[in-house]
């Protein structure tokens, strides 16, 4: 399992482009950059926050229980791996 | 078929489908089809909780300040949730039960129905404390208009399925006469009305629920009625966990990842499982009506709870695959989710076990780095 230690280029499609925050989830770096992104339980399990995960990669840290399609993340409880490419549903 | 309590014949639960396989008969989670459900299940349970936790002695007081029209809307919050809690306490067990396959999905059933026992059990709770004698209340649930039409909607798909599963495990496929009308039983009537009973289910627990949580949340910010809030949003956390399972169960019809007849059903009454959703926001909005026509409350209005209907009503629908009809692009109460959020959901952790306090024990991530200054 590797570490939420380095910084990543999140581009929000139609949006913004954003480094991610080091020990941080990726709900918490979108908001950090002041955008706006659905949430209610911020533990992985009510789906609010599902986004399309375009390209890259991105790693739990805990385990998704809501449904998510092979295409989507929960950015409640993930951080990216890579730069990634995601497109937040409006 | 015959329902069994314990089925004699060796089956694979690895093969059967969700519902309308064969009976469950060993209790055994080592193997699973759909392991999510056992993951719901552990979930669940660090979640547990009970009513008693919670103090709502200032409660009393709080309400005498209301003026009549917010005691309105208070009451009838908690009598709506009452009938709800009392139709989920009980129906998905005797609906799912007899028909259910593996042993993983069974428990579940049990577990999510077990939970909304408890909230059945915290509304008494919370009315106790606000009447010296609360059986008007409760009594009125069976006698009010608008809640017995609520009701009405809420039952007939579980009725419907219960009453057709009944016929088919006594009398078997084909025609069967019963006080004069006639039912035709067989494999694909009664997995259509699963298939409807179960999206009647997963609106009730999307949309039906967050009219009477916003009222509530809505006191709170005013920093009234924050006894009853603190239940509600213990309730509203177990409400998104049995969401995520309806959600997935319908998902996995849907993309025919279980019963292939199921992905065929839904495609087939794709348009009526989509019109149960939009006739309960409607319904809401009908409820949102009755809570303020004698008059609204600070800080919310009837318009404000609709919009945020359709909001929800969005999100959910296009959970399930489905479009989402209507025209509200940014959340109207934003601040619905600060109490939605489970992390601030208050508990002791040794009292009541969050999961995240005990999976927080243990660091079981280890890299190649850890063992970088280790000599032998």
């Amino acid at each position: 399992m590797g570490k939420n230690d380095k910084t990543r280029r999140i581009d929000i499609i139609n949006v913004a482009c954003i480094d991610s925050h080091v020990d941080k989830t990726l709900l918490e770096s979108l908001e950090a950059s002041g955008i706006d992104c659905h949430y209610h339980c911020r533990d992985g399990f009510c789906g609010a926050c599902r986004t399309n995960l375009v390209s890259g990669t991105v790693e739990y840290t805990t385990d998704p229980l809501a449904f998510i399609d092979d295409d989507e993340i929960l950015p409640c409880c993930c951080y990216p791996t890579t730069d990634i490419k995601i497109n937040i549903p409006r | 078929m015959k329902y069994t309590t314990f089925n004699q014949k060796s089956v694979n639960p690895l093969t059967e489908p969700m519902f309308f396989g064969n009976p469950v008969n060993v209790a055994r989670y080592d193997q699973q089809k759909h392991s999510i459900f056992e993951k719901l299940i552990e979930k669940q349970i660090s979640f547990f909780w009970r009513p008693e936790e919670v103090d709502v002695t200032r409660d009393r007081v709080d309400f005498q300040k209301l003026t009549e029209p917010e005691q309105h809307i208070f009451i009838s919050n908690l009598k709506y949730q009452t009938l709800l809690d009392s139709v989920q306490g009980r129906s998905p067990n005797i609906a799912f039960l007899p028909i259910v396959s593996l042993p993983e999905l069974e428990t579940w059933i049990e577990t999510w129905s077990f939970f909304e026992t408890i909230h059945s059990r915290s509304y008494t709770h919370i009315l106790r404390n606000l009447f010296s004698d609360p059986s008007n209340i409760f009594e009125d649930i069976v006698v009010n208009d608008q809640i017995k039409r609520r009701a009405a909607d809420i039952s007939k798909y579980y009725d419907d399925l219960i009453f057709h599963t009944q016929l088919w495990q006594t009398q078997g496929e084909g025609m069967h006469t019963v006080e004069g009308k006639t039912y035709e039983i067989n494999m694909r009537v009664l997995k259509k009305k699963l298939y409807l009973c179960m999206n009647s289910v997963n609106a009730l627990e999307a949309i039906r629920f967050y009219v009477s949580f916003a009222c509530t949340f809505a006191f709170a910010e005013r920093e009234l009625m924050e006894g009853n809030a603190k239940i509600i949003r213990l309730i509203a956390r177990d409400e998104n966990l049995h969401l995520s399972s309806t959600q997935h169960i319908l998902n996995l019809w849907a993309k025919g990842k279980d019963d292939p007849e199921m992905a065929d059903i839904a495609k087939e009454c794709h348009e009526e499982a989509r019109q149960i959703f939009i006739n309960a926001v409607e319904q809401e909005k009908e409820w949102a009506d009755y809570l303020f026509q004698n008059g609204s409350m600070i800080g919310m209005n009837k318009e404000i709870l609709c919009q945020y209907v359709e909001f929800i009503a969005n999100q959910r629908m296009s959970a399930i695959g489905f479009d989402s009809p209507f025209d509200v692009k940014s959340n109207p109460l934003p601040w619905m989710n600060n109490y939605l959020n489970s992390d601030n959901v208050q508990v002791a952790p040794q009292e009541s076990e969050i999961s995240s306090y005990l999976v927080g024990q243990i660091d079981s991530a280890v890299g190649e780095g850890d063992f970088a200054d280790f000599e032998l």
